[in-house]
């Protein structure tokens, strides 16, 4: 029962954190970025292998690069340097001068790609079997199969979720989370003030790509496993109806859709009962996502928490009388 | 009335008027300026001098290739061929951002304002030089950029004052009318304190009483020492702002001069100043 809970707390918060940095990109850039899960699988494999000693050690039953055994934070900085790192080239190849339908479409096939080539270059991430055996950040020192560990894992994952949180509400509550919400609007009406259109989406792109990368670490320091299995490109589509279910461009809401749809929904069905063929099961709650996007979209578009604009004090009628009460978005 | 704190920066002489003495030099250039879009000429070879501290009118029929000329001046469509010189530096290569921070500001024939802001906010949006608009300030937190902002809040709200939108700041730009879409249009456009102003159709759906207050205003901004292109349809706006005014035709300039010269030639009257 632990193990079970912990688990649960570990993935919404890994959640949490992926979906939180799928609507700086998405909700408040309009970055449409369909290989999100793609930055969360780079970070998880640089953190396996920087904890993961030498593939010699092992019997040699999986095959790696690097190997490195590195101690506790390390595997995690680097996890998120490599998400942000990642993101460079991918922005500029696909953010710079695509249009948004056409950046969408190469962003989908990137994510099936990378997953293709890790799949089939087995000596690089061990290929299709993927990693498994990754230690526990400081099972060296402690005992982590132990209830204490375990909550104690859970307690460190919400509190990289508060500290994403409080980042991605600095964003979104500045004037620079203003003017990325302007370019989502209407893009060349901010190139034309002055805004260089690269720089936004480039910026935000990358602070994505490093919380993803942490969140991929998370989750692989607790489940010890990863795969290409584990990052298909539909896993994004899931994000992406938590963040468009939950709200766009609203922190909360973000929070709110990672708890309701990856978190509440596949767990709430992961009990139904088995019925009819194999896989009838798994194929009908693909359905049952599509149809909460496409019933969000079409009914209640903004999401359960819509994006809230900014509030100001009112203006005071006294000339030069200070405003009193701070301008910002509420 | 004078557009006090949002007076431009750029301290240009204002217009003389006379057109006597020295010619000034030409703020912006435009040689042998076009563009094609697959084979049609929009602007085929236009060669025009904007002369600071002037409202130069721009007039043509519909598809003349008005707006594209003013989108290759602005940056926001490349030229196919040409050069546009600003102050002297050949700036043909520049991308629309950076011709904007030289203070080079377009505004769009059609409604480009951002739907899901609010008017205070889209005005906000222009602000230029703000501390908390770069990721780093937006990180540093509010106490970094908050005397950034209150200053650009006052700022917006006496030109929102000034255009009778002080009661629509709190709500969505996407909900207004087409005409306060104008409006907003322009707004944010003088909130960068440009040194050229590249109206497109700006008085296009708009109240005559407040066609007014633009006019005056923009005539305030000249005074200033303000440089503004401006593309419409209204005659007798364009009669009273501006001088010189350029008349386009198929993509080619086919006369220049003060309404009252473009209104002797024939070909002119022919091709647009119809009555
Ligand atoms: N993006 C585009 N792609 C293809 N053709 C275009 C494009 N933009 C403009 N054109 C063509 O270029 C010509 C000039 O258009 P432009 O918009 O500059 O005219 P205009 O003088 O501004 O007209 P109006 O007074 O109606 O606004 C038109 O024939 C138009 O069809
Ligand atoms: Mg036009």
């Amino acid at each position: 029962m632990t193990y079970y809970l912990t688990t649960l707390g570990v993935y919404a918060g890994v959640d949490i954190i992926a979906c939180l940095a799928l609507n700086l990109q998405f909700g408040v850039s309009g970055i449409v970025n369909f290989s999100f899960i793609v930055f969360q699988a780079a970070g998880a494999y640089t953190a396996a292998v920087l904890a993961l000693p030498p593939d010699s050690q092992n019997g040699g039953f999986q095959h790696y690069v690097f190997g490195a055994q590195l101690p506790f934070p390390i595997p995690w900085i680097a996890a998120a340097v490599v998400g942000g790192v990642l993101s460079v080239p991918v922005g500029l190849v696909v953010l710079r001068h695509l249009r948004v339908d056409y950046q969408a479409i190469a962003m989908l096939v990137l994510s099936v790609i990378a997953n293709l080539v890790i799949t089939n270059a087995r000596p690089f991430l061990n290929g299709a079997a993927g990693l498994s055996l990754v230690p526990q950040p400081l099972s060296d020192r402690f005992n982590a199969y132990s209830p204490t560990y375990l909550w104690a894992y859970v307690a460190v994952t919400f509190v990289c979720c508060a500290l994403v949180f409080f980042v991605s509400q600095r964003i979104v509550k500045s004037p620079y989370g203003r003017t990325l919400r302007a370019m989502r609007e209407h893009e060349l009406a901010v190139t034309a003030l002055g805004k260089n259109p690269v720089v936004l989406k480039m910026t935000i792109f990358v602070v994505g790509g490093v919380i993803a990368g942490l969140s991929g670490a998370i989750l692989v320091g607790f489940i010890t496993i990863w795969a290409p299995s584990t990052w298909l490109y539909p896993e994004t589509l899931i994000l992406f109806a938590a963040v468009i279910v939950g709200g766009r461009g609203n922190n909360w809401g973000a929070l709110f859709g990672a708890a309701l749809v990856p978190v509440g929904f596949e767990e709430a069905t992961r009990y139904l009962p088995q019925f009819g063929p194999p896989g009838l099961v798994p194929a009908l709650q693909w359905v049952a996502i599509g149809l909460l996007i496409i019933g969000f979209l079409w009914f209640r578009p903004k999401g359960v928490l819509p994006e809230k604009p900014g509030r100001f004090a009112a203006a005071t009628p006294v000339v030069g009388a200070r405003l009193t009460k701070e301008p910002g978005v509420s | 009335m004078s557009p006090s704190a949002l007076e431009p920066t750029a301290g240009s002489a204002p217009a003389t008027g006379t057109g006597l003495g020295v010619a000034p030099q030409p703020m912006m250039t435009v040689r042998n300026v076009e563009r094609h879009f697959e084979g049609m000429r929009a602007v085929d070879g236009v060669s025009i001098d904007i002369l600071p501290g002037r409202i130069t009118g721009l007039i043509g029929p519909n598809g003349a290739g008005k707006s594209t000329l003013l989108a290759v001046l602005a940056g926001t469509l490349p030229a196919s061929g040409g050069t546009v010189t600003f102050d002297g530096t050949d700036i043909t290569e520049w991308p629309a951002w950076r011709r904007a921070r030289h203070g080079m500001i377009r505004t769009f024939q059609l409604p480009s304002e951002f739907a899901e802001l609010t008017v205070l906010e889209n005005l906000l949006v222009a602000a230029p030089n703000h501390r908390g608009e770069s990721l780093r300030g937006a990180l540093l937190g509010r106490r970094y950029w908050i005397a950034d902002e209150r200053r650009e809040v006052a700022r917006a709200r006496e030109l929102l004052a000034r255009f009778s939108l002080s009661a629509k700041e709190s709500e969505y730009a996407g909900s207004l009318s087409g005409g306060q879409k104008r409006l907003i249009e322009i707004m944010r456009a003088l909130m960068l304190q440009p040194r050229l102003l590249l109206l497109d159709e700006p008085m296009s759906g708009v109240h005559p009483s407040i066609i007014g207050e633009i006019a005056r205003y923009l005539e305030g901004l000249r005074d200033g020492g303000l440089t503004i292109l401006i593309v419409e349809h209204e005659l007798h706006m364009i009669e009273r702002l501006c001088n010189p005014v350029i008349v386009m035709a198929q993509g080619k300039v086919i006369g220049q001069g003060s309404m009252i010269e473009l209104r002797r030639q024939r070909e002119i009257v022919d091709a647009y100043l119809v009555g």
